[in-house]
């Protein structure tokens, strides 16, 4: 098992850019490759235990949502063929087709969003997102002119990475403080955020500060966006901040050695979708309504 | 319906006959822009759009559905380029295009689930990248489509009448509507209710090319107690009222509307108040274009009906803007009702899905 926890940092390390998500899916389909298990329902506790031992490295709602997502592909391809060897061959082709096909999905994603943003648009975001980036970047290639704010985004001040990736894109970017988007609200024409995870009621799970932000916009009428992949949609369903699981809301280093959580900083928030405008992934353009659809039609 | 008796047209003539009525109906389409009154309904273009779908299936020269589809595309692109407001004309295509996709799958005997939307599920059963290319030939397509496409045409003649029997569960006696300008499908709504129910109407007239008045003068007619009140008035005369019912020009695919100028305006005040929002819009007019183009939403018509050109020495210190549509954002809205029946705004996405492919999306 520590093998696959060396996988997965390697491929974390290779490719920067890929989505955690993408580089568990990778890790579990090599271990996939590896199993010598001879029954589906021992295939599926080795896998379970695997996703645990990946979070437990990573505890972000992305490892997970991916996770899932395997399982589930594991469990639909098992029913088809009844044979264990013939599955593993169909299953290790299906996946190396799926992760081509989710490699793909944020160029989808960024073919869709970029009409929105108009010449001479501000746009705030917050924190660093890989996908708000490539969309940002899809714009700049279309040539259209616009300026960005994004927060520092504190306690990993993330957002001037995002700062510095769009500087080099020659696009004019402020960073701002956390506490001054209500500040700066007025003078931003639309809000555009990545998200780490979407839940079933369309809402979504992001870096602490993304509930203030979408709150402010609310206030101030100003679209709120959501860009992100399909493979991020999770099966939970918060109704407030404390419902979602402690797990997710902390690093995993963090849950493994402190005592006492009330007193670390959370490091993600629940964003309800009564504040979120759309969504835009790479199955289209949803409105928040449309997500427990998706949903549905794959768990069901 | 007329049936082309085939053996007396030879293949040139059936051709420069198709060209020459494709080409009408664009010259039409270009003509009946202008915003003074529609020259013709929504209903009367989205039928005729319909009908030449069915000859260009009937007389053009194809061999796969894959053709046709491009035939149907390209000739769609002129005719939306001809009139981008007209979005019925570019809905009746998408719709077309999904009957084709259809019927293609059906006689291939798939079922027709696999050929539907992207989704998470498609994603990972999906067994190969293989790309539907719609090469194959098939001797009965060519009936089913065209048989299919007369069902379109059967359901657009009803739409009306559909969306008008739903009258009397919304309107009940002794009610206060209020609507904007004129609207066949809500004069139709409100008629068939007033056979059976008394109730009061306050028009609002729409200014500046204030349709408002003949929409009043046809309900009169029909002997509903009608007001007509100015622009203005609405926020004034909104405590009074117990429902607001309007028609729109298009339901866009977040279920916003881009309806008549001065809707906006109405949906405020309705909100303002908490009156329910009631529009009537049949499935043609759904849409799947987001409100993000800014410049192709707004259409423009000469200002001389703001400020006439007898006024020649304010014209040239003034700009002068006449826009003919409105933004109504889906948060003002109650509901939809639709030769379906009764939807909410955030079901749209559901219709949508089931009457486009996102493949047509952008024709």
């Amino acid at each position: 098992l520590e093998s696959l926890v060396e996988y997965f940092r390697a491929q974390m390390r290779k490719d920067p850019d890929m989505a955690s998500a993408v580089a568990a899916i990778r890790t579990l389909l090599e271990f996939l490759k590896r199993d010598k298990g001879e029954t589906i329902l021992g295939l599926r506790e080795s896998l379970t235990s695997a996703t645990d031992c990946l979070t437990g490295v990573d505890s972000s709602v992305a490892v997970s949502s991916g996770g899932e997502l395997f399982l589930r592909f594991i469990s639909l391809t098992s029913l088809e063929h009844q044979d264990l060897s013939r599955c593993k061959k169909v299953m290790e082709e299906r996946g190396e087709l799926f992760l081509e096909k989710i490699s793909m999905s944020r160029a989808k994603v960024a073919k869709l969003c970029h009409t929105f943003i108009k010449d001479g648009a501000k746009i705030l975001t917050h924190s660093y997102s890989r996908v708000v980036l490539r969309v940002l970047e899809k714009a700049a290639a279309e040539k259209k002119r616009f300026s960005v704010y994004v927060t520092e985004s504190q306690p990993d001040a993330a957002g001037r990475q995002m700062a510095e990736a769009l500087r080099k894109l020659n696009v004019p970017v402020t960073v701002v403080l956390d506490a001054a988007v209500g500040y700066v609200l007025e003078k931003v024409d639309l809000v555009i955020v990545g998200a780490e995870g979407v839940v079933e009621s369309g809402g979504i799970i992001n870096k602490i500060g993304t509930y203030q932000m979408a709150v402010c916009s609310k206030a101030h009428n100003k679209p709120f966006y959501v860009v992100a992949e399909s493979f991020k949609f999770v099966r939970l369903y918060p109704l407030n901040q404390q419902d979602v699981p402690d797990k997710f809301k902390y690093k995993a280093d963090t849950l493994k050695t402190v005592q006492n959580l009330s007193e670390e900083h959370p490091m993600i928030d629940y964003t309800p979708p009564s504040l979120i405008t759309l969504l835009f992934t790479d199955l289209g353009v949803l409105t928040p309504s449309a997500v427990s659809d998706e949903l549905i039609k794959l768990y069901l | 319906l007329v049936v082309e008796n085939e053996a007396t047209m030879p293949g040139s003539d059936k051709e420069t006959d198709l060209t020459e009525r494709i080409e009408a109906f664009l010259s039409d389409l270009k003509r009946g822009g202008s915003g003074t009154g529609p020259l013709r309904g929504s209903a009367e273009t989205a039928r005729e759009t319909t009908a030449l779908l069915r000859r260009i299936t009937a007389q053009a020269r194809w061999s796969s559905a894959g053709d046709l589809m491009e035939i149907i595309r390209k000739e769609g692109r002129r005719m939306t380029a001809a009139q981008p407001s007209e979005t019925t004309v570019g809905n009746m295509i998408r719709r077309v295009l999904k009957i084709i996709r259809e019927e293609y799958a059906r006689s291939r005997g798939s079922s027709e689930e696999t050929d539907q939307q992207e989704s998470l599920h498609k994603l990972l059963t999906s067994g190969g990248l293989s790309e539907e290319n719609f090469r194959q030939h098939f001797a009965a397509l060519k009936a089913n489509v065209i048989e299919a496409i007369n069902e379109l045409l059967t359901e657009l003649e009803g739409t009306t009448d559909n969306i008008a029997m739903q009258a009397l569960e919304h309107i009940h006696s002794n009610e206060v509507i209020m609507t904007i300008g004129r609207s066949r499908t809500v004069e139709a709504f409100l008629k068939d209710a007033a056979r059976k129910r008394k109730f009061h109407v306050i028009v609002a007239e729409c200014a500046p090319f204030c349709q408002g008045h003949e929409m009043a003068t046809s309900l009169s007619k029909a002997g509903i107690e009608t007001t007509v009140i100015t622009d203005a008035a609405i926020f004034a005369v909104m405590s009074r009222v117990n429902k607001v019912i309007i028609g729109t020009q298009t339901v866009l695919a977040n279920g916003g509307l881009r309806a008549v100028n001065g809707t906006h305006t109405l949906a405020l005040a309705a909100k303002h108040h908490s009156t329910p929002l009631i529009v009537c819009a049949p499935m043609f007019k759904l849409s799947p274009q987001f409100p993000n183009e800014e410049d192709t939403f707004h259409k423009f018509v000469s200002p001389h009906e703001v400020l006439p050109f007898t006024e020649g020495e304010i014209l040239s210190k003034v700009n002068v803007h006449c826009p003919v549509f409105d933004y109504v954002p889906p948060e003002l809205i109650t509901l939809f009702i639709s030769n379906i029946g009764g939807h909410a705004p955030s079901y749209i996405y559901r219709l949508m899905s089931e009457l486009y492919h996102p493949e047509d999306h952008e024709l």
